[in-house]
C-alpha cells in the first residue's frame, strides 16, 4: 500500500497527489503539520526523513524523500503507458531531468516568497527571492513559446506531459501567493491552462480548476422519438 | 516601497490582535508589524508580557490585553474593554487557534470574504457549498446599538455533506457578528448538539492598509476531532479564499456605492460599508468622497 | 499621456488567445481580460467583476460567457451583460449589469486598443503580409524604451523615416521590413511587440521567430540595464460605475426602441418559421434564458415570441414562430409579408419566466411552439453541464423542426409525435411520478397542458413553487367592470380605476411608466407590488400560492376586491 506524508498547503506535496490523481493510484494520507506547529521538523518525522522535509511516500517498506524522486519512481512503477518518464528515451530523460531541477530551484524562489508572505518566514530575503522569480519565468516563458511553436504543447519535446511538468507546475500556479504576477508571461499561462486540463487533474487550495473542454457535439447520441397511434 | 504613517484615529485607537497566546508559548520574544510600526513582545520569567515600538529606544510600554486566545495591543488610546464573546469562556467548548495567515490585501475585503455566503459553492467547492444548490435566501441584518456590533440572522446555505453521519447535503443555519472594524464570529449549527453553535472567529490584524495577518480560530463543542484536523480543515478553507481576496481590485475596501454592484446577498457587506463609512474610517478603505481611486493619467 | 487615450495600441497577439482561455493584457495602466468567445469574437474587458472586483482573468472562458470564479457570475460575449447571478437564481439580473468593455480590432495579428478612438488601426506601410514575432515585455517605461530606440542602430537594419511616429520600420541588409511597437503596459513596464513583413511557416518561421527574439531580448538587456529611475506607479485606473447600477432602478418605458433587420427566414417546417434578427447599429441588449421579446409587426400589432439563442448568442436574437392558419393576424403576416431585409421594431428583451439553476435536474415539458422558451433554457443548462430533461410533445409534421437547435444535445430531448391526449396524460404522469428534491419541473404550451401538468405535479406531491410555466395568452375572459382607488405608495398619487380601463391604462395615462408586454396577463413583464389591499386576480402568470400571498399583482388584467390597493410604485 502507498502511504504519502502529506501537507495540504505544500505545493511539493501537491506534485505527488497530482501525479497519483492521473495514474489513478490509491493510496493513505498521513498529515504532517507543516504550518504552524512545524510538524515535519518534530522528532518523530525526523525518524522517517532526516531531512526535515515533506513529502515523504511510503511503498510498504521503502521510503522515498523527495518530490522529484517520487514522481520518478511512481511514474516508472505504475504508469504502463510509460509516458510521464518515458524512460526508454534517453534525450526525453536528460529534458525531464533537467526540468527537474529547475523545478527544484523554483522551491528557493517563488515557493520562498510564499512561505514569507504567507506563513512568515521573515528570514528570506524576499525580493530578491521574487526578482530570481522572475528571472527563471522568462526563460520558462521563452522555452514555452517555443515549444509551442513546434508543436509541442508541453515542457519537453513530447506530445505527451511528463513528470517535468507536474514538478515545475504547482510553484508556477502559486508564485502570485508569493507576490510574483505571471502577467508577462502568457506562454506560462496558456501552459497553465492546459495543464489544468490534463484528465483527473486536480486542484489544492489556492488553485481553480480551468473551463471547460469544448463539448464535442458527437458526444449527444441520438434523440428519442415516440410516436402515438 | 515607503511607510506612510498612520493617522487614521478610528483604527489607531483599536485594540488589535497581534498573536495568540498558543504561539507565545514558546518564545521568550517575538517582532511583529501592526499599521506599519514594528512592534516587539516580550515575556518575563513570570509570563508577563510587555509590548512596547520597536523602534523606540525608551520602550514606553504599549497598552495590552489578554483575551479569546490572544494578546492585543493599540498604539493609541484604546477603549477599557474589548467586545463581549462568551462562548470563549465556556467550559465544554475547545478554543483551538488555526493558524495566523498573511495575505496581500485590506482588512475589510477579509472580513467581507468572511460574511460572504454566496461564494461556498465556487470557492469552497464540495466542502462549504455545491452548485447547482446557489441560493442566498433572505437573512436578516441589523445594528445593535447597546454593542455597536452588527448582527447578520437567520442566513442558511446548503451544504454538502452537512452532518457527520450522512453524506448528504443540508441547508445549515448561520449567524454572523461583526464586533469589531476587524473582527467577525461566525455561528454554525454544531453537529455535535443541535441546540447549540460552533463558533468560527477571524480576528485581522492590519498590517498595513493592503497586507493583512489573518488570525483564525474555532470554539467548538466536539470532543472527537483532534485539534490538527480542526486546524488542517481551516487552513485549507483558508488557502481557498486567499487567492480570491488577493485578485480583489483595489486593494482596500471601498467605501463608495458606485465602486461595485452589491445584490440582495450582499446586505451584510452593504451594512459593514456603510458601519466603516458612518465610523469615519480612512485606514485600508476608500472612503467614498475620495476620487483618487478614478484618477485618468 | 493624454494624446495616448486616442492612440491604438496592441494589446496581444492573436495566438495569445488560444481555445477557451482568458487572457490577462494591460495597457496604460489599465487591467483587461481579453478573451475569445467559441464564435471567435474577440472581447476586451476591464479585468474586474464590477459585483467584487476579482479579476476576471482567474475566471473561466465557457465557450459564449464569462464566469467570475468568486460568485459564478455569467456575463454574456460582446455585451458583457450580466446573465445569471446564482446567489439569486430566481432573479433575471433587473438592471442591466454590464461590465466596462474596450474597443477591439485585429489587424497585423495582434489584437488593439483604444479608449476613445479616432478611426482605425493605421496601416503600417509595406505589411500586406507578415509573421507576428514573440513579445517582449521590458522592465522601463514606455518614455525609456522609445527613446532608446530611436537612438539605437539596429545591427544590419537600417531605420526608415516615417510620419507615424509610433511604428519603427527598419530595413534589413536583405531588404526586408520589420516593424517595431512599444505597448505602454503600465508606468514601468512596455512591451516590445514586432512584425515581419513576410509570411514565413515552418523551418523558416522558427528561424525568423529565434532571430528576432534574439534580437529583441538584446535591446531588452541593454534598456534594462541602464537603470533609469522608476517612475512613481500610480494606483491602477478602474473604471467607475454607471450612475443606474449604484442605485435603485428607476422604471422606464423604452418600448419597442430596438432597430433590427431580418437577416434570415427559414421554413422550418409546414407550419413553422424561424427568423434571425440581426441589430442594425447598436449591440443587442443582453437576454436571459427563457426571455421574450415584444415585436412590431407592419398593421400596428404587437406581438410576444420567446428567444430561442443559446447563451452568448448576442449578435443576433432568434424565435421561431407557428403559423397558425386561422389564427390572429401575427403569425400570419410573419409568414406572409417579412422578408429578409426588412426592418422591424422591437423592445428588449424581458423575461418573466426564468430559468432557476439551482437544481439538480429539471424536466422541460413543451407542448407544439411552446418549446420555443426551452430551446434557449436547455441550451443554456448545455452550456453549465447541469442536468436536464426535455420531453416535446408535437405532431409529426413539426417534429424535426428544432432538431438543429438540439443538436449538442439530442440525447436528452424525447419527442412525442401525435399523442392523444389520454396518452399524452399517461406520459405526463409517468415523467412527474416521484419528485426529487432539488427538481424542478418547467411547463410550456397549450393552456390546458399546462393546467393538467399542473394538476398532475401536485398530486403526485411536487411543491407548487417547483412547478414554473409559462402560457402562450390568457384565455380567461377578463372582467373590467369594477371600480377602485390606487394610491402609489413611492410616487405618492393617488388614481381612479374606472370601469373599462385598466391599472396599466390608468398609471400610462397619468405618466408612471411602467414596463408592459403582452397586456393580457400572461408575461408577467407588468408586475408590481401590492403593499395592502385584496386583489382580483385575473391572469395566468401568478400561480395559485402567489396570488394567495395577495402581494403581487398583474396591473394589465388585475382589479381590486377591496375599494383600494396600495401599489409599492
Amino acid at each position: 500500500m502507498l502511504k504519502l506524508y502529506d501537507y495540504e498547503l505544500s505545493g511539493n506535496c501537491y506534485k505527488v497527489r497530482l501525479m497519483m490523481a492521473f495514474l489513478k493510484l490509491s493510496y493513505d494520507r498521513e498529515l504532517i503539520e507543516f504550518y504552524p506547529s512545524k510538524k515535519h521538523k518534530s522528532l518523530e518525522f525526523l525518524e522517517i526523513n532526516p531531512l526535515g522535509q515533506l513529502p515523504v511516500l511510503m511503498d510498504n517498506d521503502f521510503i522515498i524523500r523527495d518530490a522529484q524522486a517520487i514522481l520518478i519512481y511512481l511514474a516508472q512503477k505504475y504508469d504502463s503507458q510509460n509516458n510521464w518518464y518515458p524512460s526508454e528515451k534517453p534525450s526525453l530523460v536528460a529534458e525531464i531531468s533537467e526540468w527537474l531541477f529547475f523545478a527544484n530551484d523554483l522551491t528557493a524562489t517563488s515557493s520562498a516568497a510564499r512561505l514569507h508572505d504567507g506563513f512568515f518566514y521573515t528570514n528570506i530575503h524576499v525580493e530578491k527571492c521574487r526578482k530570481k522569480a522572475h528571472d527563471q519565468f522568462r526563460i520558462f516563458d521563452e522555452h514555452l513559446y517555443f515549444n509551442e511553436q513546434q508543436g509541442f504543447p508541453w515542457i519537453c519535446k513530447s506530445q505527451y506531459p511528463t513528470i517535468a511538468d507536474i514538478a515545475c507546475f504547482p510553484y508556477i500556479i502559486l508564485s502570485e501567493e508569493g507576490g510574483i504576477s505571471r502577467i508577462n508571461y502568457p506562454a506560462v499561462r496558456r501552459w497553465c491552462d492546459r495543464f489544468k486540463r490534463i484528465p483527473n487533474f486536480i486542484v489544492m487550495s489556492g488553485i481553480f480548476p480551468a473551463g471547460p473542454q469544448k463539448v464535442p457535439d458527437n458526444e449527444a447520441k441520438q434523440s428519442k422519438i415516440l410516436n402515438g397511434n | 516601497m515607503h511607510a506612510e504613517i498612520c493617522e487614521d484615529t478610528v483604527i489607531l485607537n483599536q485594540w488589535h490582535p497581534i498573536s495568540s497566546t498558543d504561539d507565545l508559548k514558546n518564545h521568550k520574544q517575538i517582532t511583529t508589524m501592526l499599521l506599519e510600526e514594528k512592534i516587539t513582545c516580550k515575556k518575563n520569567s513570570n509570563g508577563k508580557y510587555f509590548v512596547w515600538k520597536s523602534i523606540d529606544i525608551k520602550k514606553k510600554l504599549l497598552p495590552i490585553k489578554i483575551a479569546y486566545g490572544y494578546l492585543w495591543t493599540s498604539l493609541g488610546t484604546p477603549p477599557t474593554d474589548l467586545f463581549s464573546f462568551p462562548e470563549f469562556y465556556e467550559i465544554d467548548r475547545r478554543n483551538v487557534a488555526t493558524g495566523v495567515f498573511g495575505v496581500n490585501i485590506s482588512a475589510g475585503r477579509t472580513i467581507e470574504n468572511f460574511l460572504d455566503m454566496g461564494h461556498f459553492p465556487f470557492v469552497h467547492t464540495g466542502v462549504l457549498g455545491e452548485e447547482p444548490h446557489t441560493e442566498v435566501k433572505e437573512y436578516d441584518v441589523s445594528i445593535c446599538e447597546t454593542n455597536d456590533e452588527i448582527l447578520a440572522t437567520k442566513c442558511q446555505f446548503y451544504q454538502p455533506q452537512a452532518a457527520v453521519i450522512s453524506s448528504k447535503g443540508a441547508e445549515v443555519d448561520y449567524i454572523y457578528r461583526i464586533p469589531h472594524i476587524n473582527c467577525a464570529i461566525l455561528y454554525k449549527s454544531s453537529p455535535v448538539d443541535k441546540k447549540r453553535q460552533d463558533a468560527i472567529i477571524i480576528f485581522v490584524q492590519p498590517v498595513s492598509q493592503e497586507i493583512v495577518r489573518a488570525h483564525t480560530g474555532m470554539c467548538i463543542i466536539d470532543d472527537k476531532s483532534a485539534d490538527k484536523d480542526i486546524r488542517l480543515f481551516q487552513q485549507t478553507i483558508f488557502g481557498q479564499d486567499k487567492p480570491i481576496l488577493e485578485n480583489q481590485f483595489p486593494k482596500k475596501l471601498p467605501l463608495d456605492s458606485r465602486a461595485e454592484t452589491p445584490i440582495r446577498a450582499d446586505k451584510s457587506s452593504i451594512a459593514y460599508r456603510r458601519w466603516l463609512s458612518q465610523k469615519g474610517l480612512t485606514y485600508g478603505v476608500i472612503p467614498s468622497e475620495d476620487n483618487n481611486l478614478f484618477e485618468v493619467m | 499621456m493624454k494624446l495616448a487615450l486616442s492612440k491604438w495600441f496592441p494589446v496581444a497577439s492573436i495566438s495569445d488567445l488560444p481555445y477557451r482561455h482568458i487572457f490577462q493584457g494591460q495597457l496604460l495602466g489599465r487591467e483587461y481580460a481579453i478573451w475569445k468567445a467559441d464564435d471567435g469574437n474577440i472581447n476586451i474587458w476591464e479585468n474586474r467583476c464590477l459585483h467584487r472586483g476579482v479579476r476576471l482573468s482567474i475566471g473561466t472562458n465557457e465557450g459564449f460567457e464569462l464566469k467570475c470564479q468568486y460568485h459564478g457570475w455569467r456575463y454574456a460575449n460582446r455585451t458583457a451583460g450580466c446573465t445569471y447571478i446564482p446567489a439569486h437564481p430566481a432573479d433575471a439580473p433587473a438592471r442591466t449589469i454590464c461590465n466596462n468593455t474596450y474597443t477591439c480590432q485585429e489587424k497585423y495579428g495582434m489584437v488593439w486598443t483604444c479608449e476613445t478612438p479616432i478611426g482605425d488601426v493605421p496601416d503600417i506601410k509595406g505589411f500586406k503580409s507578415f509573421t507576428v514575432l514573440r513579445p517582449i515585455p521590458i522592465n522601463s517605461a514606455y518614455k525609456n524604451v522609445r527613446n532608446f530606440l530611436s537612438s539605437k542602430e539596429i545591427p544590419d537594419h537600417h531605420m526608415l523615416r516615417s510620419k507615424q511616429t509610433e511604428f519603427w520600420r527598419f530595413k534589413t541588409n536583405a531588404g526586408n521590413l520589420l516593424s517595431l511597437v512599444i505597448q505602454p503596459q503600465s508606468g514601468n513596464i512596455s512591451i516590445l511587440r514586432g512584425i515581419y513583413n513576410l509570411k514565413t511557416t515552418g523551418t523558416e518561421k522558427l528561424r525568423v521567430l529565434k532571430y528576432y527574439n534574439s534580437l529583441m531580448t538584446k535591446l531588452r538587456d541593454e534598456i534594462e540595464s541602464q537603470h533609469l529611475p522608476k517612475l512613481h506607479e500610480r494606483n491602477p485606473k478602474i473604471s467607475k460605475l454607471a450612475d443606474d447600477l449604484s442605485q435603485f432602478p428607476t422604471l422606464s418605458d423604452q418600448k419597442h426602441n430596438l432597430r433590427v433587420s431580418v437577416s434570415e427566414k427559414v421554413k422550418l417546417s409546414d407550419n413553422i418559421v424561424k427568423l434571425k434578427l440581426k441589430s442594425i447599429k447598436k449591440q443587442l441588449p443582453t437576454f436571459h434564458a427563457g426571455a421574450h421579446i415584444d415585436i412590431v409587426l407592419q398593421n400596428g400589432l404587437i406581438r410576444q415570441y420567446s428567444l430561442t439563442n443559446g447563451p452568448g448568442e448576442t449578435d443576433h436574437y432568434c424565435i421561431a414562430v407557428k403559423i397558425e392558419k386561422h389564427g390572429g393576424g401575427g403569425s400570419k403576416i410573419i409568414s406572409e409579408n417579412i422578408s429578409v431585409g426588412d426592418i422591424m421594431a422591437i423592445s428588449a428583451p424581458h423575461n418573466s419566466f426564468p430559468l432557476l439553476r439551482n437544481s439538480t435536474h429539471i424536466i422541460f415539458l413543451a407542448g407544439g411552439i411552446g418549446i420555443t422558451p426551452m430551446l434557449s433554457m436547455a441550451k443554456a443548462m448545455h452550456s453549465m453541464r447541469q442536468s436536464f430533461e426535455l420531453h416535446h410533445f408535437t405532431k409529426s409534421n413539426d417534429k424535426e423542426a428544432f432538431s438543429h437547435d438540439f443538436a449538442s444535445f439530442t440525447n436528452k430531448v424525447i419527442t412525442y409525435n401525435d399523442l392523444s391526449i389520454n396518452q399524452s396524460l399517461t406520459t405526463i404522469k409517468s415523467l412527474l411520478k416521484k419528485p426529487k428534491f432539488s427538481n424542478k419541473i418547467y411547463v410550456c404550451g397549450p393552456g390546458e397542458m399546462i393546467q393538467n401538468a399542473i394538476k398532475i405535479g401536485l398530486e403526485f406531491g411536487w411543491n407548487e413553487s417547483d412547478i414554473h410555466y409559462e402560457y402562450f395568452k390568457n384565455e380567461n375572459e377578463i372582467h373590467k367592470n369594477s371600480t377602485f382607488k390606487i394610491d402609489l405608495a413611492r410616487s405618492a398619487m393617488s388614481l381612479e380605476v374606472p370601469s373599462g380601463k385598466s391599472v396599466l391604462q390608468i398609471l400610462k395615462e397619468n405618466g408612471v411608466n411602467l414596463v408592459s408586454s403582452c397586456e393580457q396577463g400572461a408575461c408577467g413583464t407588468c408586475k408590481v407590488r401590492v403593499i395592502e389591499g385584496k386583489i382580483d386576480h385575473q391572469d395566468v402568470f401568478l400561480n395559485s400560492l402567489e396570488k394567495e400571498g395577495q402581494n403581487i399583482m398583474l396591473t394589465c388584467v388585475s382589479r381590486a376586491k377591496s375599494k383600494r390597493l396600495i401599489l409599492d410604485i
